[in-house]
């Protein structure tokens, strides 16, 4: 079984491909990655809040079924709805992506249709039928089903989501670190062992790592409801629910994103992508005791950092356990093997990481106040929960843009070159064209999308009306 | 085992025009039928809780065909690049406007995204119709198995050949047509009151224009790919298929005839996959035919994966397709019957 980084196979990638035209505009591939890098970002805006979201459903349509009160019923139904605009406009942006393989990466997916398309084919199959079909009975269906099977609906959808994600991570995985495949004679990849390929370990830690995080967005939003309402001093129950369940959850996940599964991230880039590492930290020169650039510029071109303040033998235990543990750097390896954009990766892997280090903080701080009682009173911590929504956002993307980045510049690490991958049959002015198209159609959709939640927010959860309330079976 | 999966492939592409088929038929008659607000509400409601159930049925086809055909994927998706991403935007105003259409009540606002909704639901009838139209003739398929296309070249079905030429256009005429005529009986099914009677008349109108344009495709595609038709004619497979087509369309009739809309919506189902499946049994074993030189199609035996994933492909799919079975018998059931603007409607909130 043939799972390492060969040098091989990387020399043979090199053949028609300049390593140094790499982030060039006139360069075919870069408009390929320009889109598929749009769309995907784009799409996974809502697939975060509808993983992050769907246990909050469950959740209160449990308590509502083991207590009784109808608070949480209110909370489910109103939720519900945007749940519903969210997962809308997910599935409407999810659909392009599958399209894409074909269309801009018509020869990576010649090269490695017969690995990734299982999961691919296995996402359709085992999640998404779950999720659609179940996902009108969870909006609409509450009068129909009857309180239990609504529950029932609920984990249906929340499954499927979770699900989704597992799939598309294991793909992700193997493009970061190939596992259980096997080089055919026609030279394209195939399935060695499909339980070496479905539980590579780079693939567990990643889930875990991005489903955490898809909570701590999903808990952000809830928060943020209710520091809403709780300012305008409007629906006091509801407000006191999400402010509450929110903060709880927000501060578990933070931790969670953080320890244990950012800290294991970490150390299996270190085992599996030492050059990607060095690139996050900006290390150019190797060595013991390598400490963590809390500030620090990267400057390529004189292969320094510039301007550091370190945590001296932070990254050397973070990655590899102890103080002294060696870490590489960039200079080590052949130019040709370095992530094509180190500055914006390293800012990309630091901003999360701070930003990640203030989600801690704030919830726990929110917590504390919570214990004490003193949580819808204390208003400037309300303003702050209340406009803290958008960056977990902005950490997630963060997150998938180091992973991205730091695979650079191979597709699948240490096989196949992303410079190889694309659709040699597409010509530019097309790939231009569409990505244009692309960010006129999802402009408008993100428009749509705030001024109709918008509304929902502004309507409130204190609505008397059910949908699918009142008319019964016509017949 | 590669024919198997052929066969696989077909189907699951079969049951998504079948299930897709119905809304872009209901949505292109959507003015038509339904002529005041609240009409037109009775339409969306016939579709709206179900279109994502049945647009995933083309995210698991085009998933599958990575696993188990990913050069057919690779060279058929990189040739119809524009055409892909057309229907990739059709679809999703498509489903943006049976979301959101519903969710103000308001007359601009849903005058507004009723027009989206047919306008989507033309668009990507006559896309998918032009691309049937396309695998039959064929794409300029080059020795290393890419092609690239305009939208018309000379409008002629030889050579370097467009997306759109004569006998594409009248396939996509033709799908429009019978996709229209497959929604109205489908809306017959669902709807009651003007909507029901106007759905009726029009399925009856539709079905009968279907005969004399199938017949005209028919011909056109003996002109156009006359081999195909001598090699149909030695497969059973083909027999069967158009076996269907025949008993579908005596179901189909006698369901029209005597209003039994459950039985004519069976039959229009059954047409629809009797003549996909007779063409997909004439195409076997190419799957992407060659306009320049036959040498250069692509088969499935030279487009398929390795025997490895096409085993492993085997395990998985059939656990997949007993679930998915078993969500469709959950919603056959939960949205079995005429549909009530009120209770499968979006309310406004």
């Amino acid at each position: 079984l043939d799972t390492g980084c060969g040098r091989e196979p990387a020399a043979k990638a090199l053949r028609n491909v300049d390593a140094t035209m790499n982030s060039n505009l006139s360069d075919p591939a870069i408009w390929s990655r320009l889109q598929f890098g749009f769309t995907i970002t784009y799409h996974y805006l809502f697939p975060q809040l509808t993983m992050g979201l769907s246990w909050f459903l469950v959740y209160w349509k449990w308590r509502a079924l083991r207590t009784g009160d109808e608070k949480y019923n209110q909370a489910a139904r109103f939720w519900a709805k945007i749940f519903g605009l969210n997962f809308a406009v997910g599935v409407v942006t999810g659909i392009p992506m599958e399209f894409q393989f074909g269309t801009n990466w018509a020869d990576f997916s010649r090269y490695a249709g017969g690995v990734i398309g299982q999961t691919l084919a296995m996402e359709g199959m085992f999640a998404f039928f779950l999720e659609s079909a179940f996902i009108g009975a969870l909006i609409w269906g509450e009068k129909r089903l009857g309180q239990r099977n609504h529950f029932m609906a609920a984990v249906a959808v929340a499954l499927g989501s979770w699900i989704s994600a597992y799939f598309i991570l294991i793909t992700n995985a193997f493009m970061q670190h190939p596992a259980g495949y096997r080089i055919e004679a026609s030279g394209s990849l195939g399935i060695a062992s499909l339980s070496a390929y479905l539980l590579n370990p780079w693939g567990w830690v990643q889930f875990a790592h991005n489903q955490m995080a898809a909570l701590v967005t999903g808990s952000f939003v809830v928060a943020a409801a209710g520091a809403f309402y709780a300012l305008r001093g409007l629906h006091p129950t509801q407000a006191q629910l999400y402010l509450r369940s929110g903060t709880f959850a927000a501060l578990v996940a933070s931790v969670l994103v953080a320890f244990p599964t950012g800290d294991q991230q970490a150390k299996v880039v270190g085992r599996h992508q030492p050059v990607t590492l060095a690139a996050m930290e900006g290390r150019f020169v190797g060595g013991r005791v390598a400490g963590v650039a809390v500030i620090g510029q990267p400057n390529v071109a004189a292969r320094r950092l510039d301007n550091p303040i370190e945590v001296p033998g932070a990254l050397s235990f973070l990655a590899y356990g102890t103080f002294q543990s060696y870490v590489h750097g960039l200079g080590e390896y052949p130019q040709d093997v370095w992530p094509d954009n180190i500055e914006l990766l390293y800012y990309s892997f630091h901003l999360m990481i701070t930003l990640g280090t203030i989600f801690i903080l704030l919830m726990a701080y929110a917590s504390f106040q919570n214990w004490r009682g003193r949580l819808e009173s204390s208003t400037w911590l309300l303003w702050v929960l209340m406009l803290a929504f958008p960056f977990p956002y902005i950490a997630n993307t963060l997150g998938w843009m180091t992973a991205e980045l730091g695979r650079q510049p191979w597709l699948i690490y240490g096989l196949f070159r992303t410079q190889e991958g694309y659709s040699k049959a597409v010509s530019n002015g097309d790939v231009i064209f569409t990505s244009i198209g692309f960010v006129g159609l999802y402009f408008v959709l993100g428009l749509l999308f705030l001024f109709l939640v918008g509304r929902e927010i502004g309507h409130g959860p204190n609505e008397e009306m059910v949908a699918g309330q009142g008319e019964e079976r016509s017949r | 085992m590669i024919a198997t999966w052929y066969a696989i492939v077909s189907f699951m592409l079969i049951v998504y025009v079948a299930l897709d088929g119905r809304n872009f038929g209901a949505g292109m008659l959507h003015w038509i039928v339904a002529r005041t607000p609240e009409e037109r509400r009775q339409v969306v409601a016939a579709i709206g809780p179900l279109w994502s159930w049945h647009e995933v049925w083309l995210v698991g086809f085009g998933g599958t065909l990575v696993a188990v055909f990913p050069r057919l994927l690779a060279s058929a998706f990189a040739g119809y690049y524009l055409a892909l991403f057309l229907i990739l935007w059709g679809l999703i105003l498509r489903g943006i406007s049976l979301e959101v259409g519903g969710h103000i009540n308001d007359r601009l606002w849903q005058g507004f995204w009723d027009f989206v909704f047919v306008f989507a639901n033309f668009l990507l009838a006559i896309l998918f119709g032009a691309a049937a139209g396309n695998v039959v003739r064929g794409v300029p398929l080059d020795a290393n198995g890419d092609f690239t296309m305009a939208f018309f070249t000379d409008f002629g079905v030889h050579g370097h050949v467009g997306l759109l030429d004569w006998y594409t256009v009248s396939f996509a005429i033709f799908a429009v047509v019978i996709l229209a005529a497959h929604g109205a009986t489908y809306l017959t099914l669902k709807t009651e009151g003007p909507v029901h009677d106007h759905s009726g008349t029009y399925a009856k109108f539709l079905w009968a224009a279907v005969a004399p344009l199938f017949l005209a495709i028919t011909v056109e595609s003996l002109v156009v790919r006359p081999a195909l038709f001598r090699q149909a004619i030695h497969n059973p497979l083909c027999w069967l298929g158009l076996l269907v087509v025949i008993v579908s369309t005596g179901i189909l009739i006698s369901g029209l005839a005597t209003r039994q809309e459950m039985r004519a919506f069976a039959g229009s189902n059954g047409v629809l996959a009797g003549l996909l499946a007779t063409g997909g049994a004439a195409l076997f074993p190419v799957m992407l035919y060659s306009t320049l030189d036959p040498q250069n199609s692509l088969t499935a035996y030279t487009a398929a994966s390795n025997s490895t994933a096409l085993l492993l492909a085997s395990i998985w799919w059939p656990v997949g397709i007993a679930l998915a079975i078993a969500y469709f018998v959950f919603i056959s059931r939960r949205y079995a019957g005429k549909v009530s603007v009120r209770r499968d409607n979006q309310g406004f909130y």
